[in-house]
């Protein structure tokens, strides 16, 4: 097992090395190959707009898309885990519009950019995610399963419910903003200052860990509750684990990126066509699966109309929706 | 018949008379649509800033009976009655009013309450401004709807008198590129069919996103950086700032020749996105901005 | 030696959820199970049985009296402990699961090594045996999802006994299966309590099965023992009418000696 492991993330991690590299020599300010390559060899002064381009705005961009693809699919694997859904994910399940709501809420609050305040937002939106989660969780349970409509209609409704607090929010309190915010809220991938990336590399590590430490529970808490205690399992701090770490995954998204739908639904089922449905090796994959596909998302967005931009929630959802439907339709019930 | 035909055609003659009242007015908005006004409005009720702000600029404020919450400027306006929000105004305020007509704009009114409203059999008008010219348009409609025709050569030649104040100001001076950084994050630009775009052009700016298709579209920071402005105005909304935010971080673009010469810049943002008369103010902040050396 | 203990436990469920009415009790309940032997749960719908399961492995806590397991008060053991102490195998899966065979057996090696991430090959072979022992080894790689009633129980069966425990409950383990199959789980019971000394409880409606393969049963009526004993003292005419309520008469199975419970149909 451990080698079926290790040899995924090694085949992963070379497609995401390889797409990350493509996406270093795309961009709207057509650079040509070997002007990009003298910049990476350091041959570049740092004050020209190559060297800024390639290492100021690129690379960091692709870093925050990795991040964000890597932890939105994570927290995928682990809401799909805890409903024994295959379409439960952060956006189906309102927790990325909770997310936002708080977002908002932490920027209206007042900041200047500083680190601290960057922290301050993803507190937020960390609340606002829970509330979300805990919202559709008791809305949908029945005697602790989640029956896939009421599952689903849950996290549409609370999903529309946050979405329409955060344009009423901004239109009582600061209608100038509006405009800006709905296109934040299709997301907003960008290049994150050095400080920014690491504190957001921090939360998702940590959503991370908290996720895959217990991907071996996760697999048995498939045979129902009450099988899985017999089992050994303490199943309440299990779910709770899962559900915050998921929560403060996609906050951390959300804070840092915007709402991004869908790659916490494609990402996981792609992969457990190729590797089956243990937990142990979806979430490690699932990591760098997802930065893959998200990173292939934002080129996207960022060069389909240059030098005007897509938001890559277009391209994720242009992309997710018909895949929704067709679980959907193909996939009715548990995992 | 004679006499009965007669009596008949008198009748019809009396019908089409009473049919149009007397005073009638039909005129065409900027929508092109014909408005049927019962006569001059005496009652007017405003959905949009930027008219709210020339109706009082033009003197005709005693016909305005009605305004929305963010019809703010002048001050006096906030004593008139208001009937809401511009996207979700309150129709049935607005019909207690029993205004003649409704002022509204495409550009940030709903259709619906276009459609509700004549639905209420209330004229409702449009206006729009893209271009300083549609600007002094929408003024020459509003003083023919307020009466207040006599107000409209003063208030011109005063615009007209400080916009070229403004252009003698900065005329010796070289267009710097300028980049106009509407919002930060996702970035968003004026392009060609912004009326920014043609206020930075007067405040002796070439703003680099001028081609661009439609109002203000998402923009690629790096298609911006490549473009080398050098000049960086970051526009502020509302009572909380965003520029101290995005201000360091187009500071770390160390290419930027605006960065290079410190010529990045926070502005007000609601100066320059209304097209009340005080889109001369916004014009003198933005040459302040682009040109501080031509106003010492 | 006693392989658990029951002393005067009471247990009802919160008055939030009451069954029928009134809330369910179970009052001064307490048995020994000796090791090696098989016994049987029997009663009517709500009279407890499920809930006794509930209280041997912890699902619920006795409200009064204690239970014990291997000596050990059941309160003081961790979860694992337990785990590793008593199996269960539930009276159905969850639809739908997508492991294979192999995957769900070697989840009964979990309370063996909580925290390991990966199980040994130790914890496979003892997969692999189990999976000997209840005939699906050759299913090892087929996905659960896709087999029969029959083939689930066993596998289920071999998850349990891949827990190696002391003490497997069965809750209703016939109740869904064909004839063929309840004849073949039976035997297979027998073997695992010949061959591996392993304890047995068995929750039943069916009167008879009970009746031919434990060694003993509890016939619980209204959350009390009623009768406690061999099959013979348990199985007993007026009891049994009684309790469930019907006509039923009681022969004897001429080969075995165990009692048949006979149900007379009202035309």
């Amino acid at each position: 097992m451990t080698r079926r492991l290790v040899s995924a993330l090694a085949l992963l991690g070379a497609l995401l090395l390889g797409v990350a590299v493509l996406a270093i020599f795309l961009g709207s300010a057509r650079l040509s190959p070997l002007t990009v390559l003298r910049v990476l060899g350091g041959g570049a002064g740092a004050e020209s707009t190559e060297h800024v381009v390639v290492l100021g705005l690129r690379l960091p961009r692709i870093a925050a898309a990795v991040l964000a693809g890597g932890a939105l699919a994570v927290a995928g694997v682990g809401f799909q885990g805890l409903t024994r859904n295959p379409l439960a994910e952060p956006s189906v399940l309102g927790v990325s519009a909770g997310a936002a709501f708080g977002v908002v809420v932490g920027q209206l609050a007042g900041g200047s950019g500083a680190v601290f305040d960057a922290v301050r937002v993803a507190a937020f939106g960390f609340g606002g995610a829970l509330v979300a989660g805990a919202a559709v969780y008791l809305i949908a349970s029945v005697h602790g399963a989640f029956p896939i409509q009421t599952l689903l209609l849950a996290g549409v409704i609370v999903g529309i419910f946050f979405g329409s607090a955060v344009t009423v929010l901004i239109s009582l309190v600061d209608i100038d903003r509006l405009g800006g915010v709905v296109h934040w809220l299709l997301g907003n991938i960008a290049p994150l200052p050095a400080r920014s990336l690491l504190v957001f590399a921090c939360l998702a590590a940590l959503g991370f860990a908290a996720i895959v430490s217990q991907a071996r529970e996760l697999n048995v808490l498939a045979l129902g509750e009450e099988a899985a205690r017999q089992l050994g399992i303490n199943a309440e701090r299990v779910k709770a684990q899962i559900f915050v770490a998921a929560a403060l995954l996609t906050s951390s998204v959300v804070a840092f990126a915007g709402p991004i739908g869908f790659v916490g639904l494609i990402v996981p089922h792609m992969l457990r066509l190729l590797l089956g449905p243990d937990n142990r090796l979806l979430v490690p994959t699932a990591m760098v699966g997802g930065g893959t596909f998200l990173l292939i998302a934002d080129t996207i967005a960022r060069n389909a109309v240059a030098p005007a931009e897509l938001s890559v929630g277009i391209i994720t959802s242009f992309f997710g929706a018909p895949f929704f439907v067709y679980l959907l339709r193909t996939r009715r019930g548990v995992l | 018949m004679p006499g009965r035909t007669a009596a008949t055609v008198s009748l019809a003659v009396a019908l089409v008379l009473a049919a149009a009242p007397a005073g009638a007015l039909t005129v065409v908005d900027m929508l092109g649509r014909e408005v049927r006004l019962p006569g001059p409005p005496r009652r007017i009720v405003s959905l949009v800033p930027s008219a709210t702000e020339l109706i009082y600029a033009l003197g005709g404020e005693d016909r305005l009976v009605g305004r929305t919450d963010f019809c703010d400027y002048p001050p006096a306006a906030k004593e008139k009655p208001s009937v809401g929000g511009m996207i979700s105004p309150s129709l049935e305020t607005i019909a207690t009013l029993k205004p003649d007509v409704v002022i509204a704009t495409t550009s940030g009114n709903r259709l619906e309450t276009f459609t509700r409203l004549e639905q209420l059999g209330i004229p409702v008008y449009a206006v729009h401004a893209h271009r300083i010219a549609e600007m002094l348009d929408v003024t020459r409609r509003l003083a023919e709807l307020t009466g207040r025709q006599a107000a409209l050569t003063p208030l011109f030649a005063g615009i007209e008198r400080r916009l070229f104040a403004v252009a003698n100001a900065v005329r010796p001076y070289p267009r710097p590129r300028v980049l106009y950084v509407l919002w930060p994050e996702p970035l968003l630009v004026p392009a060609s069919g912004a009326l920014l775009t043609e206020l930075i052009t007067l405040a002796g700016g070439d703003s680099i996103t001028a081609n661009e298709r439609g109002d203000y579209p998402r923009f690629s920071i790096e298609a911006a950086v490549v473009r080398a402005p050098e000049v960086i105005l970051l526009a502020s909304h509302g009572s909380n700032s965003a520029p101290p935010i995005a201000k360091d971080k187009w500071e770390r673009l160390a290419s930027l020749p605006a960065v290079k010469s410190k010529r990045v810049h926070a502005i007000d943002g609601s100066l320059a996105h209304r097209y009340g008369p005080r889109v001369v103010d916004g014009v003198e902040a933005l040459a302040r901005a682009i040109h501080p050396e031509a106003f010492r | 030696m006693t392989v658990a203990r029951f002393d005067g436990v009471d247990f009802s469920y919160p008055l939030a959820e009451p069954r029928r009415g009134h809330p369910f009790t179970l009052r001064g309940v307490s048995f020994d199970l000796a090791a090696g032997e098989v016994f049987g749960v029997l009663g009517p719908n709500s009279a407890g049985k499920t809930t006794l399961i509930r209280l041997l492995t912890r699902i619920v806590s006795p409200t009064g009296g204690t239970i014990e397991v291997e000596g050990v008060a059941l309160a003081a053991m961790t979860r694992a402990e337990l785990a590793r102490r008593i199996a269960v195998v539930p009276q159905d899966m969850p639809q739908g699961l997508p492991f294979t065979v192999q995957e769900l057996v070697l989840m009964g090696r979990y309370p063996h090594a909580p925290r390991r991430f990966f199980e040994t090959p130790h914890d496979l072979a003892v997969a692999r045996e189990a999976m000997t022992a209840t005939g699906v080894l050759d299913l090892a790689d087929a996905r659960v999802a896709v087999l029969s009633g029959g083939e689930r129980q066993r596998v289920a069966l071999a998850r349990a006994l891949a827990q190696e425990p002391r003490l497997l409950v069965l809750d209703e383990p016939t109740a869904h299966l064909d004839l063929r199959y309840q004849v073949e789980c039976v035997a297979l019971l027998r073997r695992v309590n010949r061959e591996r000394g392993t304890t047995i409880v068995l929750v039943s409606h069916d009167l008879n099965l009970a009746g031919a393969l434990c060694d003993r049963l509890l016939l619980l009526a209204d959350g009390r023992i009623a009768r406690l004993g061999t099959p013979a003292e348990v199985l007993e005419e007026t009891m049994l009418t009684t309790i469930y309520g019907c006509s039923v008469s009681v022969e004897r199975n001429a080969l075995t000696g165990r009692p048949v419970v006979q149900v007379a149909w009202r035309r």
